[in-house]
């Protein structure tokens, strides 16, 4: 409440008592001034002291606690980081701590810690990729493709280029171990477009898209790198090897000849080389039989007529091998007798149309064969090679 | 037995020489007043405050508010240098890391309770307790005194022992610390007994609002618990000093909030039911809190005197055995593992953990007599609390949005509110102290609900328990915040008298008052003002003199105070020795009379069966 005061009217003395007492005063708070200042500059001194210590000991924890994880010791390094963010609060040092707490198995408060840290900046690479991981470790299939996404869309401090498309590397890997080929080839096509020109990216690229079943893909990216001037023997072999899945017989059989004539096939384990060898041999084989339109028409009717005969042997072969002709069978069994029971090769190479035919039911014979009786071997292994895409067997 | 308030020195307060109408106290000599004060300078004339008065008269209103400032300055500097000394203490005492099996944590506290225990015994017994209940006690009974040494002794042993690692809390003492500066310097300056008395609470809250780096915060603890009213006449100062102190907090430790806070935001209006079933687990668990610590701490002072000497270690080796054992966290004020929580570093299971143990912890270091402070375990019990379950929810309701660390958040204001009991504080301490603004409806609705609940389990607040185990008799807050004072409302009645003007003629006016046998008239002036004229003083203007003399010339020269209806009832009390009845008028209408008053309404009103309980 503001009150009034009357003026009263002071003695002399009330006069130099008042002189007195605003002196009195004025020395008072110059003295507390006086001592406020002592005591800041002695705060000051304390504080100063005080914060150079926290960031040594921060510094310390934290480089303990980073060579910790970078050595694999995670349950040593959440301790160091811990003790290093109780002095110095860092953001980095925030991630390390929960992704050592994610190396150590410990996912619960790792995904804690990282889903707090996105909360505040949810547009952190770094972050939604480790959310993402311990997504998948926990086998949250949506929810660790929608923190790969962010990841991907996400920023990223230094080489952001490098960054993402490693990023969109370990999804793809994550993609086909869950079998869904079709987004890791999507994913993959992606960072093949914008991958720089470096052999082994490319490689690795190829190599991913053969594991997301998309042969034809790696081979565009493994046909790329053989056209250099010199060809790494990886593109070489993943060329020969995706060929050969898609059946193009010639260019595979190109491709690892080139590839096991390299000096660097010697240092190929003996399994890979078993491997590609089986590769080259069969394309071999297969070359050896198809009836190429390279060929002379004489050449190509005797080997249409070589392929008759094996189909044909393997037709009865499979039919008698059960007391009743399986009906799969009998289609094929009256479309041989619809053939000219006798051709030659030069009346054959008169006859195109036939050609077609019977080439034609040499396939479907095989196949169907190989369908009822089980995979065949020898030749008729190579013939239903070559069934299953003939136009293919030649292509570049 | 060492009490945090020196009982017997109180009731011998009015009896101890110093001077006149001061009490003594129980910390070391007689009159401290005497002790510190310094003498007026010779040819002084007026040497009292009488004096002073007399010759500068607005000297003490001027001082107030300058002096204000310097509190917050001071009392700032030194809780900087409070909460340095702690964190010094802790790195030498139990490293930069303390972890589990450390054979120094299981010793560290104990022999840092010994050391505690002998300063308090034998050179500052006042600087036993959290510093609340000192602080009120300086307030209610010591006419705002505290001595230099007791701001000297909280500093020393609060620092020693939550530096060693006890589990309390360094807000408390910084309140007292704050409350002390003010005390001394009124002191120095020798400012009127009134004044003395007002800067306690002016120190205590530039002291908590430096510890929390949280001004309204501090101001709103201080009038919920301290002063227990809005009092405009230390509002100013308060926030002058609170404000003064926490500008220089912020200049050491900068302006970022006491935690880091992560972004936390309300998506779902729907999930605030998650934050009420917080709310409510915090109710029960204050409760329980508090009626531990209300059991251990009186069994532990009935004890032997010698053990008195050994309860502080003893319970500083139990603090740390837990540490040993496992949770070093509980040890010390324990901001970091807050500020983990709040980054969802934890499991529920171990968050659960942490809330039994801290709670137990606490009992045993503050039970003890170990100076030291509940703010602290309260914020991070409830801080784990909450964490503990959010992450149990978000376990089995994964659709929640709020992240763990929001919950524990909200789960520090909840037990604030519920074990405390300041509602108001608690609600714009969180938001102080994580900055974040955005969280305002499930704190509110949590720490309403906590409030509730724990009122409604535990009537008595914890600061109450604690005065009653101390025999002391301060106001309950608790109560005073809720009293609802009456108002002339309360009381008001039909006008019974009849209102004529002032230029009736006497004989009419005399007239009326007889037919109707009313006690007087109300009489309305030309001027707009009121006068009450009883029957008495019509009776002897009638015969003084003539019946055609217009009424206002037989009043006197007063006239009737204002009084309207929103006006409190104890405003109209003073009129009656003068004035038969009173009329009560109308805000926007001074013409218009709503009632009017009667010394028997008033007293009957007060006397009625349903004041009581709200007087109470």
């Amino acid at each position: 409440m503001a009150t009034t005061h009357a003026p009263t009217i002071l003695t002399p003395e009330d006069r130099l008592a008042r002189r007195r007492l605003i002196l009195q005063d004025a020395i008072s708070l110059l003295t507390l001034f006086l001592i406020t200042s002592v005591i800041f500059v002695l705060t000051l001194f304390l504080f100063r002291s005080f914060t150079h210590h926290r960031q040594e000991l921060g510094a310390r924890w934290k480089t303990r606690g980073e060579a910790a994880l970078a050595a694999g010791h995670p349950m040593v390094a959440i301790d160091d980081l811990r003790s290093a963010l109780d002095y110095v609060p860092d953001r980095q040092t925030e991630i390390e701590l929960a992704t050592a707490l994610a190396d150590a198995g410990r996912n619960q408060e790792a995904t804690a810690y990282f889903t707090t840290l996105r909360e505040s900046a949810p547009g952190d690479g770094t972050i939604n990729l480790e959310l993402a991981r311990l997504a998948a470790r926990a086998g949250n299939e949506n929810e660790a493709i929608l923190y790969y996404q962010s990841a991907l869309d996400g920023t990223w401090q230094g080489n952001g280029y490098d960054r993402r498309r490693q990023v969109r590397l370990e999804m793809a890997r994550y993609l086909i171990s869950r079998h869904d080929d079709n987004r890791a080839r999507n994913q993959l096509l992606i960072a093949a477009g914008n991958a720089p020109d470096d052999p082994d990216i490319k490689i690795e690229i190829a190599g991913l898209l053969e594991q997301a079943n998309a042969p034809q893909d790696a081979l565009r990216i493994y046909q790329v790198l053989t056209s250099r001037r010199e060809p790494p023997f990886a593109a070489l072999e993943g060329a020969g090897r995706t060929a050969f899945a898609l059946g193009m017989y010639g260019a595979a059989d190109e491709y690892m000849a080139r590839a096991l004539a390299s000096p660097l096939a010697a240092k190929l384990t003996a399994n890979q080389k078993a491997g590609d060898h089986y590769i080259l041999d069969i394309s071999v084989h297969i070359l050896l039989l198809y009836p190429s339109f390279d060929l002379t028409p004489r050449h190509r009717a005797e080997r249409i007529l070589s392929l008759r005969s094996i189909a044909r042997q393997r037709l009865t072969s499979c039919a008698g091998s059960s007391a009743v002709t399986p009906p799969q069978l009998a289609g094929l069994v009256s479309r041989w007798d619809q053939l000219p029971p006798a051709l030659s090769a030069s009346k054959l190479e008169q006859q195109p149309d036939l050609e077609q035919t019977i080439l034609q039911l040499t396939y479907d014979t095989e196949t169907t064969a190989a369908r009822v009786c089980g995979a065949p071997a020898g030749d008729d292994s190579y013939l239903l090679r070559i069934a299953q895409n003939p136009n293919a067997v030649e292509q570049e | 037995m060492m009490s945090d308030i020196p009982i017997q020195a109180v009731a011998a307060g009015s009896a101890a020489p110093g001077i006149a109408g001061t009490p003594a106290y129980a910390d070391g000599a007689p009159n401290r007043l005497a002790d510190t004060t310094p003498a007026p300078p010779p040819g002084t004339a007026p040497a009292g405050q009488s004096g002073i008065e007399k010759i500068a008269p607005t000297r003490d209103e001027r001082l107030f508010l300058v002096l204000s400032i310097f509190i917050g300055v001071i009392s700032g500097l030194l809780v900087v240098a409070f909460r340095i000394a702690i964190e010094w203490i802790r790195l030498l005492a139990l490293g930069s890391a303390p972890h589990p099996g450390q054979i120094r944590l299981l010793l560290v506290p104990a022999i840092a309770g010994l050391v505690v225990s002998a300063l308090v015994i034998w050179f500052f017994p006042a600087a036993r307790g959290s510093g609340v209940n000192q602080t009120k006690a300086a307030l209610y009974v010591y006419e705002g005194y505290i001595s230099f040494r007791t701001v000297i002794g909280k500093f020393i042993t609060s620092a020693l022992a939550i530096g060693g690692g006890h589990s309390l809390g360094p807000e408390d003492p910084s309140l007292q610390i704050g409350a002390g500066v003010a005390s001394i310097i009124a002191r120095n300056l020798r400012l009127s007994r009134r004044r003395l008395r007002m800067f306690a609470p002016i120190g205590a809250a530039a002291g908590l609002a430096a510890a929390f780096n949280a001004p309204i915060s501090a101001i709103l603890f201080v009038i919920e618990e301290v002063i227990g009213s809005w009092s405009a006449a230390v509002l100013g100062s308060l926030v002058l000093a609170a404000i003064s102190s926490v500008v220089i907090a912020r200049w050491f430790w900068g302006p970022e909030p006491m935690f880091r806070i992560p972004s936390i935001t309300l998506r779902d209006p729907r999930e605030l039911m998650a934050y009420a079933v917080l709310g409510v687990f915090g109710g029960l668990l204050a409760p329980v809190f508090a009626l531990i610590l209300g059991y251990l701490r009186p069994r532990l002072r009935a004890l032997p005197r010698w053990s008195i000497f050994l309860q502080p270690a003893v319970a500083g080796l139990m603090v740390g055995a837990i540490g040993f054992f496992g949770f070093p966290q509980v040890m010390g004020t324990g901001y970091d593992v807050i500020d983990q929580a709040l980054h969802g570093q934890f499991v529920w299971q171990v968050l659960l953990a942490l809330v039994f143990l801290k709670l137990m912890a606490t009992t045993f270091s503050f039970s003890s007599g170990t100076p030291g402070g509940m703010f602290a375990p309260t914020l991070f019990i409830g801080a784990m609390l909450g964490g503990a379950v959010g992450a149990f929810e978000k376990h089995f309701f994964p659709h929640l949005t709020g992240t763990v660390g929001a919950y524990s958040l909200v789960g520090m204001g909840v037990l604030f509110a519920g074990f405390l009991r300041v509602p108001l504080t608690s609600v714009f301490m969180v938001l102080e102290v994580s900055g974040n603004y955005s969280i305002i409806l499930p704190i509110i609705l949590a720490n309403t609900l906590a409030f509730l609940i724990s009122r409604s389990l535990q009537p008595v607040g914890i600061f109450e328990i604690f005065t009653q185990q101390d025999g002391l008799d301060l106001p309950s807050m608790e109560e005073q915040r809720e009293e609802s004072s009456l108002h002339i409302e309360d009381a008001l009645q039909p006008v019974s008298v009849p209102i004529v003007k002032g230029s009736d003629a006497l004989q009419s006016v005399v007239q009326m008052v007889t037919d109707d046998r009313a006690r007087g008239c109300l009489v309305h002036l030309a001027d707009g003002s009121w006068y009450a004229l009883g029957a008495d003083e019509l009776t002897a203007s009638s015969a003084a003199l003539t019946p055609e003399t217009p009424i206002q010339r037989a009043l006197k020269q007063d006239r009737l105070p204002l009084l309207f209806p929103d006006m409190t009832l104890d405003s109209a009390l003073h009129c009656f020795p003068r004035w038969p009845f009173l009329p009560v008028l109308n805000r926007a209408s001074r013409e218009t009379v709503e009632g009017m008053l009667t010394i028997d309404d008033v007293l009957r009103r007060y006397q009625s069966p349903g004041n009581a309980s709200a007087l109470a």
